[in-house]
């Protein structure tokens, strides 16, 4: 379970231009729930997605994962509960590393790591099968540097990456948006499968309205730093489209286009 | 014929001393590279922690201790050296190189204030090259046979380290900082210890410098950084650096082979005085290269380093 308590942060505080990016942000996410987040540019979805992740710290306000207090923590010991897939796929990996240290790295997250060799026959057996689920061929390159990946080979890489330990909270961070439709698509369908296999609590950014209504058991809205608007159940299932962008605050026909 | 064959004979006659010297001066070029290519964070530190590991070296031998203490007092000063660099980095966030050019000022007046002098002599004390069993201490030979063997045991550790579930962590922050530190891996931690390790290792290097040639001196680092630089990349040249053994391999190959060359210019007649220019100038020749070849066109994806 994920929670956000009266999350508040106002950056360049006192100067002309001030900017309250979260406004005493509410928001509780239940164990084994996958929520999608939309918003305008500015509305707050990246500062939250920082905050929980703890690479923003809070002015004020708290952030619990399956109850324990986690606001003070730094990023990496968060990273023990909690998985980020970013959207740049140059992010989530270590580009000079190859694919099989790579998924070391994320086996490791929760662990405390030993002097004992990292990689061997049993793991790579291990990546080998995990890797597989992707369709990619990524199976057959465990000693290929990540920098020879294409974005979307990256992508799907750092996505079996973060949920390679089961992590407590996923975050993905509009996590497809860098990518050609159809390997957008291929991620993004490799992402409801896993999610879906696992029921981890995924927090999901998006600027794709389709993908919001046909994807998780939540809408959440932001807006000016605040939840404006939540979409569950039964509603939720007939959502469509247009709802969704009815209900932004600035309306243009380009989101309708791009959707 | 004349010139090449006094140019020869000299130059073969050296390649034992050469040879012994560039073992020594490896442990430099492994405390340049480790910050450079492990953890993208190019350190000027070695120039300060190399005298630094001269200092505490002849101050504990003149003091009594054996020449192995005195080695490892000198390794652990460069560990906190390096660690200072990277902690001032990490902390205040200013840029590595200025952090670097910081502690081998400070560094300066530090080993001023170790040895009291600005040079200290310990000739007639025992030596970690005075042990060789069958050869006589203080020629080549020994000096060979212990540095070799120094660096061997070093090389071999360091490899094990590098692909342990620790040592690959470490990579990672050198590669993906970011990335690292969303794994769960401790990015202040890791750069200070791999900092402080090539520190260590820089300040080794000094300890046996000292050892091998009977003295001290505070002005012992000036240039050490350029050569090592110089000679990391005759080695990247020659190992290549795509795999952790490659780039592992590359600042100790490079050592021997540098040396050796700067030997060979230095048999042909040319000045000692020239010798920092050229090597400068063969450090931007190879600096340069990539944007040669590429011409004036956009600038390809090139390495990023932490600043």
């Amino acid at each position: 379970m994920l929670e956000v308590r009266s999350a508040r942060k106002v950056f360049y505080r006192g100067q002309p231009d001030e900017k309250v990016a979260l406004d005493n942000l509410n928001l509780t996410l239940a164990t084994g729930e996958f929520g999608v987040v939309i918003g305008s540019n500015g509305a707050g979805k990246s500062s939250m997605l920082n905050a929980i992740s703890g690479s923003l710290v809070l002015d004020s306000g708290k952030i619990l994962i399956n109850g324990a207090d986690v606001t003070s923590m730094p990023v990496h010991k968060r990273a023990a509960r909690l998985a980020r897939v970013f959207q740049d796929p140059m992010r989530g990996t270590a580009a000079s590393m190859t694919v099989a240290e790579n998924m070391l790295l994320a086996e490791l997250r929760a662990k405390s790591r030993t002097f004992r060799p990292g990689l061997n026959a049993g793991r790579l057996a291990e990546y080998r099968e995990r890797l597989s689920v992707l369709g990619l061929g990524l199976e057959n390159r465990l000693d290929t540097k990540v920098e020879l990946l294409s974005g979307g080979q990256r992508q799907s890489l750092s996505l079996i990456m973060a949920v390679s330990d089961r992590p407590d909270v996923l975050l993905l961070d509009e996590h497809t948006a860098a990518l050609d439709p159809r390997t957008a698509d291929i991620v993004m369908q490799a992402t409801i499968r896993t999610v879906s296999s696992l029921k981890l609590t995924t927090l999901m950014v998006t600027h794709n309205m389709q993908h919001a209504v046909d994807f998780g058991d939540r809408v959440i809205m932001l807006d000016a730093g605040k939840v404006k608007l939540e979409i569950a159940g039964e509603e939720k299932k007939n959502v469509t489209v247009v709802d969704l962008i009815g209900h932004f605050s600035v309306k243009t026909d380009r989101m309708l286009l791009a959707s | 014929m004349g010139f090449i064959e006094t140019t020869l004979s000299s130059f073969v006659s050296l390649i034992p001393v050469t040879l012994a010297q560039s073992l020594i001066l490896s442990f430099v070029v492994l405390g340049i590279m480790i910050p450079f290519r492990m953890l993208s964070f190019p350190d000027l530190t070695s120039e300060g922690a190399f005298p630094l590991g001269g200092s505490v070296c002849g101050v504990l031998m003149i003091a009594g201790s054996s020449p192995v203490v005195a080695i490892a007092g000198a390794l652990l000063a460069g560990f906190v050296a390096g660690c200072c660099t990277a902690f001032i980095h990490l902390r205040f966030r200013i840029h590595t190189l200025l952090a670097g050019i910081l502690v081998m000022t400070m560094l300066y007046s530090v080993n001023l204030r170790i040895m009291g002098r600005s040079n200290l002599s310990v000739f007639g004390n025992t030596t970690v090259f005075d042990w060789v069993p069958g050869l006589q201490g203080g020629f080549p030979a020994s000096k060979i046979v212990v540095a070799g063997i120094v660096v061997l045991a070093v090389f071999c550790l360091l490899y094990f380290y590098f692909k342990t579930e620790k040592g690959t962590a470490m990579r990672a922050v050198g590669s993906n900082p970011d990335m690292a530190e969303a794994q769960g891996i401790n990015v202040w931690a890791a750069t200070i210890g791999g900092i402080g390790l090539a520190g260590a290792f820089s300040a080794t290097g000094g300890a046996l410098m000292v050892q091998s040639q009977g003295f001290a001196d505070v002005n012992m680092g000036i240039g050490v950084l350029i050569n090592g630089l110089a000679a990391l990349m005759i080695g990247e040249a020659i190992t290549g650096k795509q795999t952790v053994l490659r780039q592992l391999l590359a600042p100790f190959v490079g050592a021997i082979v540098y040396y050796q060359l700067v030997s060979l210019c230095l048999a042909a007649g040319m000045p000692p005085p020239d010798l920092k220019l050229a090597t400068g100038l063969f450090v931007l020749i190879m600096l340069a290269l990539p944007s040669i070849k590429r011409g004036r066109g956009p600038a390809a994806a090139k390495e990023t380093f932490r600043e």
